[in-house]
């Protein structure tokens, strides 16, 4: 992972869904936020997305979906981040999640879901809060 | 009339000096927060010239005297005629699901249950995408946002619904597909073949807009220039043998839903339409034999209901006048932009926040629809944000506010209400104005092709995506319940919400196994030879830029080969488009 320097962010849409407001939308809050941030753009298979990741060096995947394909999706990046031995990597997801979904999406490894209307500012202060938190537990294990 | 323009002018500086610069003074602002508009705000007065009468040019008051719902409205509510259940102009209702026969029997039961209509298709994002339900692009996604169709044979299973009183001379197909639309419009004219029903009975629309897809939805496979040879195909195949179908449904809906601005909107759907039509005439075409046969899906819509008013008489105006002085079109009809619906508030502009708010949302939206030439239709349901389809007590509340605006407030009774409005008919002028700007930044690039290919249009929608979103969280913009009024005093407003089934959950889990079979069993049973040869013969004529297409992509489509098959033939011959990165 990279040491100082800004949190790298790799935005990405999984599957067929054209729909990319939202991840363009995103990508330019967060850069503008001051994360490096790349945009696969559309149409990336989840192993795409897992090399693309580990290629790029980022500390977070953001996953946009609104197909309704966002389970199985999701799954098969964080099955395929663990397989690579990169389940230190984090995933956010955003788009239309149905509400019981979420639980299930939490449970599966995902760090926070964020449906519609999120302010981009929330979106940093979770990583950069996260980040952080991660990072002081890191310490301390390496310390002990 | 100089002499009056002279003494309003006076007035104007006097009203100015006397009464709005104290008023503004006294609240301590920097500016007035309103505007007043006169005849001074007009530039020209020119009623023939830039207004005129509903259902001639210019056409700015609307593309007739009235629209075939309003001769109908009396008998609609006589009826108690329901809209969501399909039949409007022999139009079904939109959908579609799993396995080609899941959404057969679907259909058939609606058809029982009097829910009638032409096939509304929904394709899923596998098919819309050029690929078969066996490809490892497919996973997860079979049957899911529509139907899959993977060859001929799942399309003749879906039609299996539609035969006798609902035969396809009987009733219109409505496909929205665009970068494979060759192929569905290929497999509707090899069905009528089959059914012996003449081509030229047959109705309906494709969407087959691909340009927009490069802009906004996504669903692209070939590269714009190749993507616009097939146009060019279909364009001429349609009217050559398919004369009463619509040859496409050009979309600013989903450029502006993307982020654009109103502006933007109107210009890029300008620019492509002006592309399509160059591409007809490219094909040897008469402008007058195809260029009625063009419909528009929709602009894009917004709270904004002044500007959305303006927006669309300024369309009908800036088509009609380009399509009579660029094109030289002489029949009116080549001049309209024929489109199911004109303003609405776009589903964008509903909220997840306090979602009953959007039905008040919607209302702005259906009172801009019935003053500029539709019915005043309430659109989207409240629960739209919601991400779970339609409450029967959303779409309830939404056909109500509709009828409530056409029946109750008579919205509809007048033709154009704004015209001759000092301020509407000077925002008229100026989202022109705009708009033509900003059309002849595209113009100067080469084109709509040329300004997808240098990421110009695409890049424009992702920044106006972002500022908006700025906007929104520094509170220049406001959205009640999203960035204002969300403190405590205020509480979440909910009502039961009734789902009827729709489509069976247990259906759509096992679809993507099914249809793969299915699939398999085609490949099985198909003679393999003869599939090989059409699909050579494809490749052969894909590589003459010179030939239509169409008729080797019927040979295709009738030997049963795959959607996939037909669509990766011309990825070898065409390349395939990039997605376009930030």
């Amino acid at each position: 992972m990279s040491q100082g320097g800004k949190i790298r962010v790799l935005i990405a849409k999984p599957g067929l869904d054209g729909h990319e407001r939202g991840a363009r939308v995103v990508a330019y809050g967060l850069r503008d936020a001051g994360f490096e941030v790349i945009y696969t753009g559309l149409r990336q298979t989840p192993e795409q997305i897992v090399t693309a990741a580990i290629q790029e060096d980022v500390q977070v995947i953001g996953l946009s979906i609104l197909s309704g394909a966002h389970l199985l999706l999701t799954r098969k990046v964080i099955d395929g981040l663990r397989a690579r031995d990169a389940r230190d990597i984090m995933v956010l997801v955003g788009g239309i999640i149905p509400e019981a979904d979420i639980p299930g999406m939490l449970e599966m490894g995902v760090a926070r879901v964020f449906t519609a209307g999120t302010p981009i500012g929330d979106i940093a202060a979770f990583i950069t809060e996260q980040l952080r938190d991660a990072g002081e537990t890191l310490q301390a294990e390496q310390t002990e | 009339m100089a002499d009056t323009k002279k003494k309003i002018r006076e007035a104007l500086t006097n009203w100015e000096e006397n009464v709005l610069k104290p008023r503004v003074k006294r609240f301590n602002l920097p500016e007035s927060p309103t505007r007043f508009y006169t005849p001074l705000s007009v530039k020209k007065d020119d009623f023939l010239g830039k207004v005129g009468f509903p259902g001639q040019f210019p056409f700015t008051a609307g593309n007739s005297p009235f629209d075939f719902w309003r001769a109908y409205a009396r008998d609609a509510a006589l009826m108690g005629f329901r809209p969501d259940w399909g039949g409007a102009g022999k139009v079904g209702k939109y959908g579609g699901f799993g396995t080609a026969s899941d959404y057969r029997d679907y259909l058939l039961r609606m058809h029982a249950m009097g829910r009638t209509g032409g096939p509304n298709i929904a394709f899923d994002l596998v098919t819309q995408c050029g690929y078969d339900s066996d490809s490892p692009y497919a996973e997860g996604e079979v049957g899911r946002v529509g139907v899959a169709i993977d060859s001929f044979r799942d399309f003749q299973i879906i039609y299996e619904a539609y035969t006798g009183e609902n035969d396809i001379d009987r009733v219109p197909s409505n496909y929205t597909i665009n970068a494979p639309a060759a192929v569905i419009i290929a497999m509707y004219a090899v069905l009528a073949k089959k059914r012996g029903i003449p081509l030229e009975k047959l109705e309906g629309t494709p969407q087959n807009d691909i340009l927009k897809e490069f802009i906004a939805r996504g669903t692209y496979i070939f590269p714009p220039r190749q993507s616009m040879r097939l146009f060019r195909d279909t364009c001429v195949f349609c009217t050559k043998y398919l004369p009463r179908l619509n040859i496409n449904s050009i979309g600013g809906y989903h450029i502006r839903e993307a982020g654009a601005t109103r502006i933007q909107d109107l210009a890029f759907s300008m620019a492509n339409g002006i592309a399509y039509i160059e591409a007809g005439l490219e094909g040897g075409l008469d402008i007058d034999s195809f260029a009625p046969k063009f419909t528009f899906n929709a602009f894009g819509g917004s709270m904004e209901i002044y500007h959305e008013i303006a927006l669309q008489r300024a369309a009908r105006r800036m088509w009609a006048t380009i399509m009579k002085e660029r094109f030289k079109a002489r029949d009116p009809r080549s001049m309209l932009i024929r489109q199911p619906i004109t303003a609405h508030i776009g589903c964008s502009s509903t909220t997840l926040q306090r979602p009953l708010n959007n039905l008040a949302r919607a209302v702005v939206g259906g009172m801009a629809a019935g003053m500029s030439g539709a019915i005043p239709g309430a659109f989207p349901p409240f629960d739209e944000p919601l991400g779970l389809g339609h409450s029967l007590e959303a779409v309830q509340l939404q056909l109500d506010a509709t009828r409530i605006m056409l029946y109750e407030a008579k919205v509809t009774d007048v033709n154009d209400p704004w015209a001759g409005s000092y301020f509407m008919e000077s925002l008229t002028d100026e989202t022109e104005e705009a708009a033509r700007r900003e059309l002849d930044v595209i113009e100067r690039m080469g084109g709509a092709v040329a300004a997808i290919e240098n990421g110009y249009m695409p890049k424009a929608v992702a920044r106006s995506a972002y500022e908006r979103q700025k906007k929104i969280e520094s509170q220049e913009e406001f959205i009640v319940g999203v960035n204002c009024f969300t403190g405590e005093n205020e509480i979440e407003v909910s009502i039961n919400r009734v789902f009827e089934s729709t489509y069976d959950p247990e259906l759509m889990k096992t679809a993507e196994d099914r249809q793969k079979a299915s699939l398999a069993a085609l490949k099985r049973e198909r003679n393999s030879t003869a599939v090989k040869s059409s699909l050579d013969q494809l490749r052969t004529d894909a590589g003459n830029e010179q030939l239509n297409l169409m008729p080797s992509i019927c040979a295709c489509v009738e030997g049963e080969a795959t959607l996939q098959e037909i669509c990766d033939v011309l990825r070898d011959e065409f390349g395939e488009a990039q997605p376009i990165k930030l």
